[in-house]
């Protein structure tokens, strides 16, 4: 493999695949490395920790100059105005449903046309993938009212569906996997399965699929995580109260002067605990599947 | 991006113009114009391609490509939602010419677009190349970093919105504890974009890491290797090794920046939420006013759907010709 | 250039098939039989009592199977959005917030005309120019009026008595019948009182300023007022808290944070108490309210409307009046803090009752008398549009220092602008 394009991570055999760099390991150069590592550790997960403080006092010790510092114990409290206030599990369940099912839609369907543009040439190919390139480049809210109306036109507003066919007609997953399968998945693999017989769709189902799980993992976490939290277009397409998504019931806690902040966090708080609680168990497994070739730190 | 390299075997040069419909694209072959381009025959015989990329367009089709330009249809229109539709030609744009608050937005946008992708990106670069670098807790710091990326951006602003709010955010808060009279993140033209900006970097810094992670660890570290015995330092090594070989990835990470950063709109939507009058979208001196939340309030606020329309048609043609002047520039500064 | 609406319409279904999507029932075809036994019920958190619609459901029960929906998010935006899609998402019976009524009337057509189901007999009930603002230049009538929000001084009677001025509600009243009255007021009030503020910000004073007079921007004739004399004066007004340096200048989420500390004043409307009740409960007892300045404005205050695709229009008119009649609406003050527009539910007990938040003051003897004198005024359906600039430009005064003279030129250049976009001449 050429080294021209190196988003093609997991090579399949790279004979100059490194040895395990010991030697690195002891120099004091590693310590700075850790030392500005965790310096952004705990940037980036201090929020979460600065939100719970927030979320387990009342707000008249928010509003304090200066705030509280420490843990309180109103967390209960707290949580149950934000049951009182919103259907917090209603809503959590109706988003899982919709994010799993744009999840699994858009890693096949993403997948199968990037396969297809990676490996094969047909009549218009160029055309077509271009349209692609230049429609990402266009904002989406352009296109809010129009599918409003589509979808009004389906009968589908107010429903839970009606979130799912605009988050597949995204074209990140395509341009970011056919990079992958181009160099990922080796050309002769394909053409020796072709020998064996294998049609077009056993290529694909056998042989890619299998080879760019990595790719495709990466790709899963950000599909889900975009259904999980898209807000503008449910806001707009779900009317009925009965089926809204976890985003939009959130929202509706931070509105108007009388906000009660430490529920407002202990909201954000729920609402996004479950996300990175099951982002940390499976991770591990995803990001290092989307960056092969790490050594595994222990 | 998909320049391809002349070296490489794969080439399968017996399938060249052969019989089977589906053919290998052959992208390690010689160059268009020669036996290796498929002849046209009828389409047909393509179906299975068709049929594997149809799902994909005939989705985008329908929610994409025709709501599209259902908008460009009313950009010359007058239109408030509801009544008729009114043909006005070139009129919104005229409008849009002389109106100093679409200005304003883009101004915005440019800004805020700089001001958190740069940090975003430098910041990622450097933290994929330091992580790449360590062998202990390597799992952990991926997924610490990659955490920002997993929260809601509805949650995000309401936590900026508290921390930095003017009387009772926590950083004015410990600046206060040393002296440092309250900063006003949240009305300052400049601060509140430098606080929006902040939220953006938040958010993405760990997601490009784990992207330019990806790339560096498809560098062979023999290359390394010969360059340690060059004698070059890390610095150096970074700049004249890890850099050039990364180009195609860095490229790919900032048209991604790109399009999100220029579609910004959540985060000073919902950092303003609120100022819920008209008059603040925004926030004070509009200053957090993007060119998509403009276009949110004057389509959807003020009912001027034809005027919204016009705004995002003549930001999207800005950003064409902003990303061919650069393209241009990248393509001219690559030859030698 | 012609291609209509309906054409779109029908290339998006095309569009919708071909992508094999399921074409179920079409967006136009409701009509036909108008007595529906389903209704739906479109309102937002607060736009009325809880209480009074789960007993209109069970009230209505035998006839109707009334369901209530509170709408998150965007509320004028979401009903927009339906209503231009048609069909049977479409609610039978819903809110229109105040400040919205004046941009859905052109689209009258969308909405049944209230006159035509009984309203005429009943709106003598309702305080006139409460009733205005949702008719039509052609008299007729799309809102039925729930409540209305007539504004008052609210003010920090601690802090006044700590300043050595008078306590007494009709005291300070009369203390502050003019504008320069109450900024002079104010002035001594903070050299007292260190660290405070008069108003928590200018464009809360525009609000107000513009609102006590009977002409807004946009006159009956479609024509741009906004850079006359009376838009001029109540801009002047507003700026002047700021000059004297009484202005909080809050346009962030600190409000909350502050109400409690360092204001010794807020002008608003009668729901505005419960915003600082909830903002500052540790304030409980210290304010108290009195007629504002010069005199009332309105502020919010909303509507009940029946879209044209309402599925049995009788019932709903039914529903909407026994929702809102006086006694149902004093209750919603109760619940809600919602000020009802009939003037008869002022003296029913509901709410003639003390208030403990206001050291046991009877509010409603100041908020009933100023309900009634509320200016009649004109609002155009592009008014809320072109106040915007106004109101943006006062920030700029606030946030970036800008000079007043150029504030309201911009800001006057930049509403004529918008008036025009919105086919104002």
């Amino acid at each position: 493999m050429t080294t021209s394009d190196p988003t093609a991570g997991p090579t399949t055999a790279d004979p100059t695949r490194p040895a395990p760099r010991a030697r690195r390991l002891r120099r004091p150069k590693g310590l700075t490395a850790h030392i500005i590592l965790m310096a952004a550790v705990l940037l980036s997960v201090f929020p979460f920790v600065w939100t719970i403080v927030m979320a387990t006092n009342t707000t008249q010790d928010i509003y304090k100059s200066p705030p509280k510092f420490t843990f309180g114990s109103h967390l209960l409290e707290n949580i149950r105005h934000v049951l009182n206030t919103i259907d917090f599990f209603g809503s959590m369940l109706n988003t899982v449903i919709v994010a799993t099912v744009t999840t699994v839609l858009v890693l096949f369907i993403d997948s199968l046309a990037a396969f297809t543009f990676a490996k094969f040439d047909f009549p218009g190919r160029k055309v077509l993938f271009g349209t692609l390139l230049l429609f990402m480049m266009l904002p989406l809210q352009l296109a809010i009212l129009p599918q409003f109306i589509l979808m009004s036109n389906i009968g589908w507003v107010g429903m839970l569906k009606a979130l799912v066919p605009p988050a597949l007609a995204n074209a990140f997953g395509i341009f970011w996997l056919r990079q992958y399968i181009e160099n990922g998945v080796p050309d002769e693999l394909l053409d020796a399965a072709r020998i064996d017989g294998a049609g077009f769709f056993r290529q694909y189902w056998n042989i890619a699929l299998p080879m760019i799980r990595p790719a495709l993992s990466f790709l899963a976490i950000y599909a889900f995580v975009g259904a999980w939290n898209d807000y503008v277009w449910p806001l707009i397409v779900l009317t009925n109260p009965d089926h809204v998504t976890l985003q939009v019931e959130l929202a509706q806690l931070n509105v108007g002067h009388t906000t009660d902040y430490s529920m407002v966090m202990a909201g954000v708080l729920m609402a996004s605990l479950p996300l990175v609680l099951v982002f940390a168990i499976f991770a591990r497994g995803f990001i290092a599947g989307a960056t092969e070739g790490a050594v595994q730190g222990t | 991006m998909t320049s391809p390299p002349v070296t490489g075997p794969a080439a399968v040069p017996e399938h060249r113009g052969g019989p089977g419909p589906a053919r290998f694209r052959p992208r390690r072959a010689t160059p268009a114009g020669t036996t290796a381009r498929p002849r046209r025959r009828g389409l047909l015989s393509y179906w299975r391609q068709y049929l594997a990329i149809s799902p994909f367009y005939l989705i985008f089709a329908a929610f994409s490509f025709f709501p599209v330009f259902y908008s460009l249809y009313l950009a010359f229109q007058r239109w408030d939602g509801l009544g008729d539709m009114q043909f006005v030609g070139l009129q919104q744009f005229r409008f849009l010419w002389s109106d100093p608050v679409f200005w304003l937005s883009i101004r915005n946008t440019l800004v805020i677009w700089v001001l958190s992708t740069v940090p975003t990106l430098l910041g990622a670069l450097v933290l994929a190349t330091l992580l790449h670098s360590v062998r202990r807790f390597k799992g952990f710091y991926r997924i610490a970093l990659y955490v920002p990326n997993v929260t809601s951006i509805v949650a995000v602003a309401i936590f900026f919105g508290a921390v930095f709010s003017n009387n009772f955010g926590l950083v004015n808060a410990i600046l206060g504890t040393v002296g440092i009279s309250p900063v006003p993140w949240l009305s300052n033209p400049w601060l509140i974009k430098v606080v929006i900006s902040l939220l953006m970097t938040w958010m993405w810094t760990g997601y490009n890491m784990i992207i330019y992670l990806a790339g560096l660890q498809a560098i062979p570290t023999s290359i390394y290797e010969a360059a340690k015995m060059d004698g070059a330092g890390p610095v150096r090594t970074f700049f004249q090794i890890t850099v050039p070989i990364m180009r195609p990835i860095i490229l790919f990470t900032v048209i991604i920046s790109t399009i999100n950063g220029l579609q910004s709109f959540s985060e000073p939507q919902v950092l303003f939420a609120n100022n819920a009058a008209n008059a603040n979208l925004g926030g004070p001196g509009q200053a957090g006013l993007t060119t998509l939340l403009y276009f949110y309030q004057s389509a959807f606020l003020n009912n001027d759907y034809g005027y919204g329309a016009a705004i995002v048609w003549a930001f999207f043609l800005l950003i064409i010709v902003l990303v061919a002047v650069n393209w241009r520039i990248t393509q001219r500064g690559r030859k030698p | 250039m012609d291609l209509s609406r309906r054409g779109f319409l029908q290339a998006a279904a095309l569009t919708a098939a071909a992508s094999g999507l399921t074409v179920a029932c079409g967006g136009s075809g409701s009509g036909g039989t108008k007595n529906g036994k389903n209704l739906t019920l479109w309102y937002w958190g607060g736009a009325l009592s809880d209480k009074v619609v789960a007993e209109a459901k069970t009230h209505f029960s035998g006839s109707v199977k009334l369901t209530a929906a509170s709408i998150g998010g965007d509320f004028k935006q979401k009903l927009t959005t339906t209503l231009a899609a048609g069909g049977s998402s479409v609610p039978d019976i819903t809110g229109i917030k105040g400040e919205d009524i004046a941009s859905f009337l052109p689209n009258a057509s969308r909405f049944l005309d209230l006159n035509d189901l009984g309203f005429k007999k009943l709106s003598s009930q309702y305080l006139g120019w409460k009733t205005k603002l949702a008719q039509t230049s052609d008299g007729k009538q799309i809102g039925f009026p729930i409540d209305i929000g007539p504004t008052a001084l609210f003010y920090r009677e601690d802090l006044f008595a700590k300043a050595g001025v008078a306590t007494d509600p009709a005291k300070v009243a009369a203390l502050v019948t003019t504008w320069d009255d109450y900024f002079t007021l104010g002035t001594e009030l903070q050299k007292k009182n260190p660290g405070t503020f008069l108003v928590n910000n200018i464009g809360s004073v525009f609000d107000m300023t513009v609102g006590q007079g009977t002409q807004r921007f946009i006159d009956k004739n479609n024509h741009f007022i906004g850079d006359q004399d009376h838009i001029r004066a109540a801009w002047t007004t507003s700026v002047r808290p700021y000059t004297l340096g009484l202005d909080a200048k809050i346009n962030d989420n600190s409000w909350n944070a502050a109400v409690g500390k360092n204001l010794l004043t807020e002008l608003g409307a009668a729901w505005h108490a419960l915003d600082i009740e909830q903002a500052a409960p540790q304030t409980k007892g210290k304010w108290r309210v009195c007629a504002m300045p010069v005199g009332p404005a309105n502020q919010g205050g909303s509507y009940l409307a029946l879209p044209k695709q309402c599925r049995n229009p009788e019932e709903a008119f039914k529903i909407i009046s026994w929702i809102l009649s006086p006694a149902n609406d004093a209750r919603g003050f109760t619940d809600a803090a919602i000020f009802p527009a009939a003037p008869a539910a002022y003296t029913m007990p509901a709410m003639t009752g003390p208030d403990a938040f206001f050291g046991g003051q009877k509010i409603i003897e100041v908020f009933g008398p100023a309900a009634k004198a509320v200016p009649d005024s004109y609002e155009a359906p592009a008014d809320a549009a072109v106040m915007a600039p106004y109101k943006t430009e006062l920030t700029n005064i606030e946030a970036k220092g800008k000079k007043p003279d150029d504030a309201w030129k911009d800001a006057v250049s930049q509403a004529k602008q918008i008036a025009r976009r919105q086919g104002v001449n």
